[in-house]
């Protein structure tokens, strides 16, 4: 069990965390929450956004923030799975066949317009993004921790892309998108001098470790019964949803469990409360439900059906254990 | 300590009421009932050595087997069950209210005992939200009103005692326990109290869930017997206490041609088929001691129309009212009865007028012509049926004498013989009182007054505190039912019973012989009534047997708001109690009052967020009592709750604010 002089310990963090990735990604409080969120569950974020809304920015600011490594691949039709990965190479020096380690050998990765390789490509990342593993000629090479893929999308432009499949998606832990800035951010980015976008300026303030650490202790924050109930009828509410072709599955509920462990968290609670559950239900969710044909002809985003089944199912009852 | 002896009073008060309000259905049982309501304590010494349920067990063993020894002697050489279970046919037939008489107090004690029992016990746990002893004395209370059709608790004073200290009991005594229970209650109460009052009116009756024992009795007409009691003179038949009334051993209502005949099926005292025609509106009740010496066959002696007999195997015909003990009368045995006797003033005879569908006791088989013809000679002059019924016991009584060595007989030819006969014709004009009673009976037939005949004895003058009746003073006379009034007697014998006065039957005959010169009106029915007797429904209303005159039902209303605003005021104390989970409900109690119920997909903090900062403080500290591992309560949750609530009060609309008190809606919101 937690307790409440390690939340708040946490809640420290996350809040110098998200103050620094700030400093640089101006305005965007709530996709930062959630990719530090995505973080320390041990998940994976991705960012369904236009170009030029500051999804490398943010994955910089982040990997800036906790003192760790950040790399970026820009996926395309010929990248290679080896690109990503890493490959063996002969050193002549030595005379030993070396293993070349490959970007996704970082904290975080920024694995930019996902859509854009090939099939067989985007399988190597999530593979390596489920296993934590690279395995080269037999050899496996553990990726560092903490591990945090921010794959984007772009959802117009679609031509020449290969969709993720759903259950490719379903190995992201979360989908979001970053969106434009209100006026006054956009003001604020667009004044000279002022910082924003600057990965440079942005304060280290943790280190890998206190964050590994951290992910490790969140997954004992409690849950009350109420409220596992309560996720497990949210799952049954999309699975009997007739515009869905598929609900959330097991290992979605498992995944929102987990996310709401880390939120409530960040809210400097050590218990969940089915507040965060609503919170976070979309980004954890919305991605892994699939849209029967008439759905999606008649323009119903997934989004939109599971906003109805949080209003439909009923919150457990505040009742004195 | 000192709680535990408040909370055992208290049932000692619920159990107590309820006990005397159940032993108004016996008679002079209350300290039998009082005592049994106590018996349920009798279970906690043995609580203490053996589980609870073990205890109660115990007590009702023992209470069930001291019911079989009380019960046995009804029901000689059955089986135990056998025994126990008869008893609750035997109290439904039985008289009502039942005589105190041990297998008819059986059922009632036991479950007295049984509720106790389980009251005492209810209460002994912590926290049981004092639901039982409710239960329990709305059962008794229910009982009651069966068993007495609703006049045990008249007034539904008895209902407001309870609901009161039932109230109280919850308020002071139970701050713990379930939120749910005082919905069901209140509900339950709600309930109860209106079945209450609209079950003995809509007709509801456990009694005709049973089959009264009625028996066959064919018992001779006792009327020839009149002769042979005449001749014995002064043996001695029985000796009563009581006030100066005629006494009544049979009365006769069918008439063959050949003789009278009595009814031939009896059922218990108290059933509830009330007589084919209604008491009339005045009458008082008469009580006698009665001590059998000498009388016997299986009619016993009564008064009026008998209320009660303390004798558990009398049965009675409901329509005459006479009595009959199967196994017929024995030398000592001692009884009392209480009777209705009508006792209609002269004046309000004057003028009543005669049910028109009472044809069984205007039927006359074959009626000679001379006997109608000679009626209606009698009674032409007559304008009213008192005026009927007067001439015709100056017309039966003129120029006949009673003669005890007469032919006995009541047959048409037998009355023509008594009432034409030649000089010197045996029987011609003398006759016992059974000619004359029904002579006097088939002639007022004959002109439409129902007529009936009683046999019974005349009264007779105290001797140091009894009256001894003899032989001497059996006798039998017609009755005359007037609408309104009852069973008026006539005295065709000696023209002065105990009905009439006779300056009244003067006054008639005097008119009727001044108004024999006048031509006789074409048409009787034609001559309107001089005074509509309006005057009936009053003295009815003021009449006990007709409970019609205040409308009980209108507390009914009355006593569902209390029992709503009771009901409203615990669950706020209850909620009050469970920290801020209670403080939330009773936020949600004024929501829905205020018809701003919440959706259930909404959670706390965003349902308390729209309340402002009390709202959105309480919500932090709900979740945190619900959700967290170990709740910390560093607030006041229900000053917050309050806060909130005023808010959600000056939303509400005008009308909900009126009702806010008693709405019943929280109750049910689950």
């Amino acid at each position: 069990m937690i307790d409440t002089g390690e939340v708040s310990a946490f809640r420290d963090l996350h809040t110098r965390l998200a103050d620094a990735v700030e400093s640089a990604v101006r305005g965007k409080r709530d996709v930062v929450d959630l990719v530090l969120v995505a973080m320390f569950a041990g998940g994976h974020v991705l960012l369904e956004d236009v170009p030029g809304t500051g999804k490398t920015t943010l994955a910089r600011a982040v990997a800036g923030a906790l003192g760790g490594v950040s790399r970026r691949v820009q996926f395309t039709p010929d990248l290679l799975p080896s690109d990503v990965t890493g490959t063996s190479v002969y050193d002549p020096q030595t005379g030993q066949i070396r293993f070349r380690p490959g970007p996704v050998f970082a904290n975080i990765v920024l694995a930019d317009e996902i859509n854009r390789a090939a099939a067989k490509t985007q399988s190597a990342l999530l593979e390596v993004m489920e296993e934590r593993t690279v395995t080269i000629d037999g050899v496996g090479h553990a990726v560092p921790d903490p591990f945090l893929v921010v794959a984007t999308q772009n959802p117009i432009d679609l031509d020449g892309t290969y969709r993720l499949p759903e259950a490719q998606l379903d190995r992201f832990m979360l989908r979001t998108s970053i969106g434009y800035p209100s006026v006054e951010d956009e003001l604020d980015v667009l004044r000279p001098g002022s910082g924003a976008g600057r990965i440079a300026d942005v304060r280290t303030v943790s280190s890998p470790r206190e964050i590994s650490a951290f992910s490790g202790r969140l997954q004992l924050l409690h849950v009350a019964d109420p409220i596992l109930q309560y996720i497990s009828e949210l799952g049954t509410g999309t699975r009997t949803d007739e515009r869905l072709r598929l609900g959330t599955s097991t290992r979605g509920l498992r995944t929102l469990v987990r996310c709401a462990q880390v939120y409530a968290a960040s809210k400097g609670r050590h218990f969940v409360v089915p507040q965060d559950v609503q919170d976070i239900a979309d980004p954890v969710l919305a991605h892994r439900l699939v849209l029967t044909r008439e759905s999606v002809l008649s323009g119903v985003t997934t989004s939109e059906v599971l906003a109805d089944v949080l209003s439909r199912v009923a919150v457990p009852k505040p009742a004195t254990q | 300590m000192n709680g535990s002896l408040l909370k055992y009073g208290w049932v000692t008060a619920v159990l107590l009421v309820g006990a005397l309000q159940l032993s108004q259905a016996w008679d002079g049982a209350t300290v039998y009932f009082g005592l049994a309501a106590l018996a349920g304590f009798a279970a906690l010494p043995l609580k203490r050595i053996v589980p609870g349920g073990l205890a109660a067990l115990a007590v009702m063993v023992l209470a069930l087997t001291g019911g079989f020894f009380l019960a046995r002697g009804a029901s000689p050489d059955r089986d135990p069950t056998w025994v126990l279970l008869d008893t609750v046919p035997r109290l439904l037939t039985a008289a009502r209210p039942a005589p105190a008489t041990p297998e008819l107090l059986v059922p009632g004690l036991l479950l007295i005992i049984g509720v106790s029992t389980g009251m005492v016990l209810s209460v002994t746990k912590r926290g049981t939200a004092l639901f039982v002893p409710a239960l329990g004395v709305a059962t008794l209370y229910v009982s009651a009103a069966l068993l007495t059709t609703g006049r045990a608790d008249r007034y539904g004073l008895v209902a407001l005692t309870l609901v009161v200290v039932l109230a109280l009991g919850w308020l002071i005594i139970d701050r713990r326990g379930p939120v749910v229970p005082p919905a069901v209650l209140a509900t339950a109460l709600a309930t109860l109290t209106l079945l209450a009052f609209v079950l003995p009116s809509n007709g509801f009756e456990p009694r005709k869930l049973v089959t009264p024992p009625i028996t066959d009795i064919a018992i001779s007409n006792p009327l020839p017997q009149l002769a042979s009691w005449a001749a014995q003179g002064d043996a001695e038949l029985f000796r009563m206490r009581g006030p100066e009334v005629p006494v009544r051993l049979v009365t006769l209502s069918r008439y063959s041609g050949a003789s009278w005949e009595a009814a031939s099926t009896y059922g218990p005292l108290g059933v509830v088929d009330a007589p084919d025609l209604p008491t009339g509106g005045k009458f008082q009740d008469a009580s006698v001691d009665l001590r059998i010496t000498g009388l016997q066959g299986e009619w016993l002696p009564g008064v009026g129309k008998p209320q009660a007999v303390s004798l558990s195997d009398a049965m009675v015909d409901p329509d005459t009212g006479s009595l009959v003990v199967a196994e017929g009368l024995k030398a000592g045995l001692s009884y009392t009865v209480r009777g209705v006797v009508e006792t209609p003033a002269d004046t309000d005879l004057a003028e009543a007028q005669v049910p028109a569908a009472a044809t069984k006791y205007t039927a006359l088989p074959r009626l000679p012509f001379t006997l109608a013809e000679y009626a209606r000679q009698a009674t032409q002059n007559a304008r009213t049926p008192y005026e009927k019924a007067v001439a015709l016991e100056q017309v039966v009584r003129l120029n006949r004498r009673p003669d005890a060595e007469a032919p006995v007989g009541s047959s048409y030819a037998r009355l023509e013989t008594f009432l034409f006969g030649a000089a010197g014709e045996s029987g011609a004009g003398a006759g016992t009182a059974e000619q004359f009673a029904s002579a006097y009976a088939v002639l007022a037939r004959s002109v439409g007054l129902p007529t009936r005949v009683v046999v019974g004895f005349q009264p007779v003058p105290e001797q140091n505190g009894e009256r001894i009746v003899r032989a001497a003073d059996a006798t039998a006379w017609p009755e005359v039912y007037f609408s309104g009034w009852g069973w008026v007697a006539f005295d065709p014998v000696s023209g002065n019973g105990s009905g009439p006065s006779a300056a009244s039957k003067r006054e008639v005959l005097n008119r009727l012989a001044s108004t024999t010169a006048k031509p006789a009106p074409t048409s009787l029915a034609s001559v309107p009534p001089l005074v509509q007797p309006t005057a009936v429904r009053d003295d009815r209303a003021a009449a006990p047997q007709a409970p019609k005159g205040f409308p009980f039902w209108a507390f009914t209303p009355l006593l569902v708001l209390a029992a709503l605003f009771v009901a409203r005021t615990s669950r706020r104390v209850r909620l009050r109690a469970a920290g801020p989970v209670g403080a939330w409900n009773e936020v949600l109690d004024s929501l829905q009052l205020a018809g701003l119920r919440p959706k259930p997909s909404r959670t706390v903090p965003d349902v308390g967020g729209e309340w402002g900062e009390a709202g959105a403080r309480l919500a932090v500290l709900v979740d945190q009592a619900a959700f967290a591992p170990s709740p910390v309560q560093q607030e006041n949750s229900w000053r917050l709750a309050r806060q909130v609530k005023k808010a959600v009060r000056r939303k509400a609309s005008w009308w909900r604010k009126v009702v806010w008190a008693i709405d019943p809606r929280p109750l049910f919101r689950r």
